[in-house]
């Protein structure tokens, strides 16, 4: 497979439709992927199709200059068909490369698991539905559903629903949402001062490095909310207060675009599990407003819709 | 007999210009009575409303906030109620997840000539309010 | 330098008796991260699975957020109050590259002013390094002339030798702190040959090598070669990650947050990263990403090694083992070309 997602990289360059590739190269850590983004012919060879490919690289399409050729799994595809909804990306200014996805491992679970850390793995090969770990020369299995990211076991929709080439062929989804959403149920099931309790807690840890902020493709405004002084809204100074509304602000203002790529929750260096956040509220508008964020690149996007009738009860 | 030390919950109100306020309006030169707790904010259509509005009006200790505007299909800038609904509807429900309660984040629509209704709202979400206690989901030290 | 050891079982006991007296702050693992917390007396396991901190340990003397001054308006005036810290407090378990990164920081909260918020928790502050074991395969403290057991900056440093824990004393404050006879013992012969052996086989054990001869120089050469700078900030995403987790980074800002009759000021994390760090009314110097990238090198391998005399960086690899897009600054480095064959290019 990516033999052949070089050689359409490699035609996109050479033809002159693109003049940038956006894929994942090698990390300079054992299994970790690094964005590529590049011009050069020589270094599409530095392309690759992995269980680590974690980035969503619709993120680099914002106020992006050009004609670029990115390389797309079914959630990076569904960011891409939000963006070119919201007008942030036009779609002749983009050839994507799809690439249909299987599950990505998450090497947090792993170390779980394994009781070793990521450097301390020899190595790691996902075969169907089983991964298989290396460790001090011994070869373990583990099911990859006890391995592979949570917001992968709820995936629907892994392979790219907009795209102008398909690299392999189209695989089925895994959509567990049950298990994906086990953590979600858990927190349904607490008092509500319990779980107001429970997020005090996580976001007394934030240090406010906008990561999950930075890494999203659905957060493009020029300016945030939370760096306006005038009106101040939130403070820079990161208190439990100011970082819970920081969150659940961005939660609600990503609504409709969000799909549920799980970038913000791996990238938190504080593992505040945010994604308890933002899966609740691409189920909330599913079961509201029966809409799937990037679908259709034709529709309009979700909070500039409206039905006649809908919300009955919520409102006086 | 009320307690008198009790102390009353303080409401924001955030109130369309062009229907909610008015009824506001017309409530008071009906002279009709209504409690007293509601702090209210013009906004020029419903759809002005950001969730973020309602978030900061929490943190900043108010106990209960209400939007309120134009009934659908009334709304002065044709669509701006509409989308206020959507925003209003995921706002509450996002916020209930997160554990706070739902009398705290109201919601209504108030026409110009609904007076009366805009007491009886006032006084059904100064009531939702005052049952569930004060607000001390933001208290803590240092704030 | 006097050796002296404990044993692992003993740890124990010795931490017990610092925590009568003292604050005492170990490696914990909280929500599956390593930071660093008031040890709850239980025991001394973290000596085995420890490896290094998320947030360092510039958090302990300079704050993700800190209150400054509070201020309320009373019936008859303003009344101040500036909040009283400096706990008396030991931080167990400093690794070589961020005892380093402490001596830097300290410097710069000295040097041309004395920051009193910065040093009230400093001066109070035991620093008791632990020797590095496992380095991560993101360490590069060695190409910055760092030994994972390293001595340097710190009042103690304790060395995993097996069964026991070797003890150098490097303080005079540190050593006050072995006053236990029976549990802590004289190291032997063989001990402190087990100490120097491991000098060389953990430093082998730090894969991650850059060569950072003449950097000062070389990137001082190449600082306009624009090309160069918008290749390496290409993936950056301008998140505060590698700013805040840097043991080395120090910038704060303050802001003045108030309400009716009350407020405080507060001072907090700032990252030059963030492209609202050099925004001002008429313009922003850094628009543009790959200036604030170049900035970030710059400032640890250029401008400060030019203000300070030491490279502002310690190689502990938090920015690359920690950024979403592992852009790593090793292999920025690595790219600057020798001072001859630098371009500027427009």
């Amino acid at each position: 497979m990516e033999k052949e997602l070089r050689k359409q990289a490699n035609r996109l360059l050479e033809e002159g439709t693109v003049d940038c590739i956006i894929g994942h190269a090698q990390g300079s850590l054992k299994f970790t992927t690094t964005p590529l983004i590049t011009g050069d012919k020589t270094e599409i060879s530095n392309l690759i199709i992995s269980p680590f490919m974690h980035n969503n690289l619709a993120n680099y399409l914002i106020r992006r200059h050009g004609k670029t050729g990115i390389v797309a799994k079914g959630c990076d595809s569904r960011s891409i068909v939000s963006l070119i909804q919201d007008k942030q990306v036009s779609r002749d200014a983009v050839v994507i490369i799809g690439v249909p996805c299987s599950g990505l491992v998450d090497m947090a679970k792993l170390e779980s698991l394994t009781g070793k850390v990521r450097d301390q793995i020899e190595a790691v090969t996902v075969a169907g539905d089983k991964v298989s770990v290396k460790l001090n020369g011994k070869k373990k299995e583990y099911p990859a559903r006890q391995v592979l990211f949570d917001h992968c076991l709820g995936c629907e929709f892994p392979t790219p629903q907009e795209y102008d080439c398909l690299i392999g062929e189209p695989v089925a989804a895994i959509n567990d949402t049950e298990l994906s959403s086990k953590k979600i149920a858990d927190i349904k099931k607490m008092a509500p001062q319990d779980r107001w309790a429970f997020w005090q807690k996580q976001f007394s840890r934030c240090i406010r490095c906008y990561a999950c902020r930075e890494v999203c493709p659905a957060c493009f405004c020029e300016r945030c909310f939370a760096e306006e002084s005038q009106p101040h809204w939130i403070s820079p100074v990161p208190q439990w207060q100011d970082n819970l509304v920081f969150q659940v602000i961005r939660t609600i203002h990503v609504a409709g675009r969000c799909s549920d790529c799980g970038e913000c929750e791996r990238v938190c260096p504080q593992h505040i599990p945010l994604r308890l956040l933002s899966r609740e509220m691409y189920d909330l508008i599913d079961e509201m407003f029966h809409y799937k964020s990037g679908m259709d690149k034709n529709a309009p996007p979700l909070m500039t819709a409206y039905e006649m009738v809908e919300a009955e009860g919520l409102i006086r | 007999m009320e307690n008198e030390t009790e102390k009353e919950p303080r409401i924001v109100g955030f109130l369309c210009k062009w229907c909610s306020y008015a009824g506001a309006d017309l409530a008071g030169t009906s002279r009709k009575k209504y409690p007293a707790n509601v702090t209210v904010v013009k906004v020029p259509c419903s759809g002005r409303i950001d969730p973020l509005f309602i978030l900061k009006g929490l943190s900043l200790g108010f106990d209960g906030v209400l939007v309120s505007g134009c009934h659908p299909g009334d709304c002065h800038y044709q669509t701006g109620n509409y989308r206020a609904r959507r925003r209003m509807a995921l706002t509450k429900k996002f916020l209930e997840y997160m554990g706070i309660p739902a009398e705290r984040v109201q919601a209504s629509w108030v026409s110009a000539s609904e007076g009366n209704k805009f007491a009886q709202v006032i006084a059904d979400v100064v009531k939702d309010v005052k049952a569930i206690g004060p607000n001390n989901l933001f208290c803590a030290e240092g704030r | 330098m006097n050796s002296k050891k404990i044993n692992k079982k003993d740890l124990k006991k010795l931490l017990d008796t610092w925590r009568r007296d003292f604050n005492l702050i170990v490696p914990v693992l909280e929500n599956e991260v390593i930071t660093m917390d008031v040890w709850d007396g239980k025991d001394t396991a973290f000596i085995d699975w420890y490896r290094n901190t998320v947030v360092p340990p510039k958090a302990n003397f300079l704050p993700p957020g800190e209150k400054m001054i509070s201020f309320e308006k009373k019936k008859d005036g303003i009344v101040l109050e500036i909040p009283r810290n400096g706990q008396r407090q030991i931080i167990f378990g400093v690794r070589p590259c961020d005892a380093r990164s402490i001596a830097i920081i300290d410097d710069v909260f000295t040097e041309t002013y004395e920051d009193t918020y910065y040093l009230s928790r400093r001066n109070n502050t035991i620093v008791i390094g632990l020797s590095c074991n496992s380095p991560y395969d993101s360490c590069f403290c060695t190409s910055l002339n760092i030994n994972p057991v390293e001595s340097a900056h710190v009042d103690l440093l304790f060395t995993d030798i097996g069964d026991d824990l070797l003890i150098e004393e490097i303080t005079e404050r540190g050593k006050g702190l072995l006053n236990m006879p029976d549990t802590i013992k004289k190291a032997t012969k063989a001990d402190t040959e087990k100490g120097q052996a491991l000098k060389d086989s953990l430093a082998a054990k730090v894969t991650k090598q850059v060569n950072v001869k003449d950097m000062e120089h070389r990137l001082q050469a190449c600082f306009n070669d624009r090309e160069f700078w918008e290749k390496a900030a290409a993936k950056c995403i301008g998140c505060g990650i590698c700013t805040f987790l840097c043991p080395t980074c120090f910038c704060f800002d303050i802001n003045d947050e108030m309400l009716k009759k009350q407020g405080a000021r507060y001072r907090s994390w700032d990252s030059c990263s963030f492209k609202a760090y050099t925004r001002m009314p008429m313009e922003n110097p850094r628009e543009e990403r790959w200036r604030r990238v170049r900035q970030k090198v710059c400032h640890k391998y250029q401008f400060l090694p030019a203000n300070l005399g030491v490279t502002a960086c310690t190689g502990c690899g938090r920015c690359i083992r920690l950024c979403p897009v592992n852009w790593d600054i090793t292999q920025v480095l690595a790219g600057v070309p020798q001072k001859e064959a630098a371009r500027s290019a427009k």
